[in-house]
């Protein structure tokens, strides 16, 4: 009922919102049209892939490597022909961070009959608000980013009853069940810290983060210092970090993303208060650095995967990556965005196959993806892709990156196992 | 010779009413001329359309020897007319000094702004007494000598007064009457807006009645003392 | 609660900035009774003008001797902007419905932040602005950021020149009468019209020294920095008396204060946990700002508006 409502709210706002998406999807519009010139040969059907990710503003550094990721995949299974007969394009939406413009282009998407599934969105609160359409339409949809367990095993996971709430919903990153965990792991028995102060921005991400990692280094025998909450969009954390060094905590923990992160180790050290900051995937971004500075330095971020240039075939995207000089960072999501990509590409050729070599009608066709989806089982770039009963990825590779000389530098990769 | 004031067929509207429908009389320089007619006659509009706070449908003011329609208000002071409005609208939270000074705002001459201060303390005694004092704290006649000094402050060759004695005391009245009478025989040209007709006509060269809008009639102001019409309508005497 | 000094000194830097922003909005509204909502946007382009300065200087300049050019570019933007927002979008609208110019405020403020959101290179990200260094002063227990002091000393300076100015000059007297009543400003020889593009001007100036000292502080600056930053501002306006100055900057002072007592201490108060820090400072102001407008709905220096201008 709730979601019915949820949906007819959505139609109604998606005319006032024409404009401020208009805004949103400029940059995209030009790059697509130059890409759709040197792929479009066949004479046979083009397909589109959506992107839904925040292309501006708030978290756009990473959310244009969901965009492009998903770019570079579409380019390669046109060039190596991946789908006879098909030709794949992409279609971005700009969320700009928001669950309600995430729901919006979520519509849009569903509604337009070329798109066949979706990749996307980045934030897990964004997610939260467009699963139940894409469930409605049937629609494949493949985050590469969303970490957040309830989205795939129901808000109840913690205590064990596990519910997959929607079919259609896969991720190829794994979750912060496992992310702040394994950070609770390595703060306590690595880096030795036994008094943490946690914060969080209370949205789905960060506060679902901040919990884990507060549950798990209590339970390791950690001392919380304290915990807050921030606004997304607050600048000044002045009166945050005087209660921090109050506190006496040698470490900080933040749940969520790198906008307010790097303000916030900012004014951190420049109060005084010299003690790491550490954050999940949210804040493991080249900007965090660019624009905290010196500040920085000895700063942690847990990521989901291992680093994306380490792993030999990834090198390829890298080089295309690079090569295209697109914007944003494709050091976080946009391998697991091209895997995303492939297997729904992989899915497509699978739906066909099965029906003669030819695509279904479209509803029917996106039905069948789900199940194709389903079963996905390859090696990626970021390493294999398939997925569990709840959609979630079987890979669960972690990595905890540390600032040094102003880079993120892998400092321990691995498998968190509880 | 052209008179100081020369005011010819004038039409003020409020959006589609009429409130003066063309109403022609002239000031000459020296005189004290008088408006008087009941509420409503358009007294106090002619005097706003005069001053530029309101802009006329038709007909044609000239002051000095310039045509006044389309120069701002401000502009319109420093030709030297000064407008003491109706309801005094001092500065209620300025000091009685500064709303003198503000009356003076367009003067350059410190020195002689500094002796027009002292002459309006002349004139109105209780304002020199209480001249560091806000000037809402005053009572209604006090603002209205205040009102009247701040107009003179910009030495204005035609002082226009808006009822001036309206709300006051009988004896605040004649106060203010008495320096109408003072300013005159200084020389002071005046265009006075009077619902009491009897004060206003007995000290005016040249009285002219309004009634909605219009002229009725015009004369010295012994005459119109004397008419019978007036007398009736205006002075209440049966 | 010996943090106590500090989180004042916290407010305080805080409520300064929120207080330079807040002086537009009180000087417009004090003259023309308009809610000038593009005046948070007026404070972001001048900090945006303060960038492109720095920018535009050598690499390596020291930020001490830039800083003086920086505040002076800022300025031009800022006044150049505000002037051209009074003359040409609220002047046409003077006389109609209070709604009208209310609405074109609204437009305008999200037309300035698509501009440079769209024209700014860059400006889709958080744009890096200079600071004076990060390494804080101790007075006794508490830490003082040098970009506080500039802060401080600007708004110090600000506030009292632009005292001397109202009550002094012969424009701020002009100004005075015209807040009073601006007909009879009219009768005195007074272009109000005049007094008005100040108004904008003078709070623009404000606004983009507040846009200067945003970017010191934060060290970066967004193109949507105007929109929390205006809504404090205006808030401390209304807390202190919308239409006096002093009543600006004492609301700001008291918001940016209230914001870090609320974020320092509300969580210690037994049954409040759920209520309290930075999440909740926001809503601890605006409670604040009800419970001061249901005791003085003219808000805390409403009485002495003899002052406004």
């Amino acid at each position: 009922m709730r979601h019915r409502s949820l949906l007819l709210l959505t139609t109604v706002l998606t005319t006032g919102a024409l404009t401020l998406t208009a805004c949103g999807s400029r940059s995209d519009d030009g790059k697509k049209s130059g890409d759709d010139g040197s792929s479009g040969t066949g004479s046979n059907i083009t397909l589109t892939i959506g992107v839904d990710a925040p292309l501006t503003g708030q978290n756009s550094a990473t959310g244009l490597g969901l965009q492009y990721g998903t770019q570079i995949a579409v380019d390669d299974a046109n060039s190596k022909k991946l789908v006879p007969g098909v030709t794949f394009k992409v279609k971005a939406l700009d969320d700009k961070a928001l669950p309600a413009t995430g729901q919006q282009n979520a519509t849009a998407l569903v509604q337009d009959s070329n798109v066949i599934a979706t990749v996307g969105p980045l934030n897990s609160g964004v997610a939260e608000s467009m699963q139940q359409v894409f469930a409605t339409a049937n629609m494949v949809e493949i985050s590469p980013a969303n970490t957040n367990p309830d989205l795939t095993q129901g808000k109840d996971w913690a205590s064990g009853k596990k519910v997959r709430p929607f079919k259609t919903y896969f991720r190829t990153a794994t979750t912060d069940a496992n992310q702040g965990g394994f950070a609770a792991d390595y703060a306590y028995n690595t880096l030795k810290k036994k008094n943490v102060f946690v914060v969080d921005d209370k949205q789905a991400y960060g506060a679902g983060l901040a919990a884990i990692f507060k549950g798990k280094f209590a339970s390791l025998g950690g001392k919380i210092a304290g915990t807050d909450h921030v606004n997304t969009g607050d600048t000044d954390y002045s009166a945050l970090v005087t209660k921090i060094k109050q506190s006496h905590a040698d470490m900080l923990y933040y749940g969520g993303q790198y906008d307010e992160s790097e303000l916030i180790t900012k004014q951190l050290k420049a109060g005084g208060v010299n003690i790491p900051l550490m954050g999940g995937d949210g804040m493991y971004s080249d900007t965090y650095i660019k624009t905290a500075g010196k500040a920085a330095t000895g700063d942690l971020a847990t990521s989901v995967g291992v680093p994306v240039s380490t792993l030999p075939a990834a090198q390829n995207f890298i080089k295309a990556y690079k090569a295209k000089g697109y914007p944003g960072d494709y050091g976080t999501y946009g391998g697991y965005s091209y895997d995303a990509a492939t297997a729904i590409i992989n899915a497509v050729k699978t739906v066909m196959d099965a029906n003669g070599g030819k695509l279904p009608a479209m509803n029917d066709a996106r039905a069948k993806l789900v199940d194709a989806v389903q079963k996905t089982d390859f090696d990626g770039i970021a390493g294999h892709v398939s997925f569990d009963q709840y959609g979630d990825t079987t890979n669960k590779q972690l990595t905890v990156y540390q600032v040094k000389n102003g880079a993120w530098t892998a400092v321990k990769s691995g498998v968190y196992s509880g | 010779m052209t008179a100081l004031l020369e005011v010819e067929d004038l039409r003020v509207a409020y959006g589609k009413i009429e409130a003066v429908k063309g109403i022609s009389f002239s000031v000459e320089a020296g005189q004290v001329v008088t408006l008087i007619g009941t509420n409503g006659a358009g007294k106090t509009t002619t005097l706003r359309t005069l001053s530029g706070l309101l802009k006329p449908i038709g007909g044609r003011v000239t002051f000095d020897g310039k045509v006044l329609s389309r120069i701002p208000p401000h502009k319109i002071v420093s030709l030297g007319l000064a407008h003491s409005p109706e309801g005094r609208h001092i500065f209620p939270r300025l000091t009685i000094e500064q709303n003198l000074l503000l009356g003076a705002f367009l003067r350059r001459d410190s020195a002689g702004i500094t002796r027009d201060v002292e002459r309006a303390y002349e004139l109105f005694p209780i304002l020199g007494e209480r001249r560091k004092q806000a000037a809402g704290t005053l009572s209604g006649g006090e603002q209205q000598m205040l009102a009247m000094g701040r107009a003179l402050m910009s030495q204005p060759k035609l002082l226009m007064l808006d009822e001036p004695s309206m709300g006051l005391s009988p004896i605040m009245m004649q106060k203010i009457m008495s320096t109408i009478v003072e300013l005159r025989s200084q020389g002071t040209t005046i265009l006075l807006v009077e619902q009491n007709a009897q004060a206003a006509l007995s000290l005016a060269d040249h009285a002219h009645v309004m009634e909605i809008g219009t002229i009725k009639l015009s004369g010295t102001g012994q005459d119109l003392l004397h008419d019978e019409g007036v007398r009736k309508t205006y002075l209440g005497e049966d | 609660m010996h943090t106590l000094p500090q989180q004042l000194a916290n407010g305080l830097f805080l409520g300064s900035m929120y207080g330079l922003i807040a002086i537009g909005y009180t000087m417009v509204y004090g003259i023309v009774q308009l809610i000038n909502f593009a005046h948070g946007e007026i404070f972001m382009t001048g900090a945006f003008g303060a960038l492109t300065v720095w920018n535009c200087l050598p690499d390596g300049m020291n930020i001490w001797a830039a800083l003086p050019l920086m505040l002076i570019g800022g300025a031009i933007v800022s006044v150049l902007i505000a002037v051209g927002a009074e003359r040409f979008a609220y002047r046409p609208l003077r006389g109609a419905p209070r709604l009208a110019p209310l609405i074109t405020a609204i437009g305008l403020s999200l037309a300035l932040q698509q501009a440079i959101f769209v024209w700014y290179p860059g400006a889709d990200n958080a744009k890096d602005f200079p600071q004076l260094g990060t390494h804080p002063y101790h007075l006794g227990s508490i830490a003082i950021q040098r970009n506080d002091i500039f802060l401080v000393a600007a708004a110090v300076v600000c506030m009292v020149g632009l005292a001397a100015f109202v009550r002094t000059s012969r424009t701020g007297r002009a100004m005075q009468a015209t807040a009073q009543d601006p007909d009879t400003a009219q009768l005195m020889g007074i272009d109000t019209n005049r007094i008005i593009v100040i108004a904008f001007a003078i709070g623009g100036l404000f606004a983009a020294v507040a846009g200067v000292a945003f970017g010191l502080k934060y060290g970066q600056i967004t193109y949507n920095m105007g929109f929390q930053a205006g809504l404090k501002a205006f808030t401390a306006a209304v807390l202190g008396g919308i239409g006096n100055i002093y009543g600006a900057m004492l609301g700001g002072l008291v918001l940016g204060i209230a914001e870090a007592c609320a974020t320092a201490y509300i969580a210690n108060i037994p049954g409040m946990h759920q209520l309290g820090g930075q999440g909740w400072a926001n809503v601890w102001a605006f409670v604040l700002l009800i419970v001061v407008l249901l005791v003085r709905p003219q808000g805390l220096l409403g009485e002495r508006v003899a002052d406004r201008a």
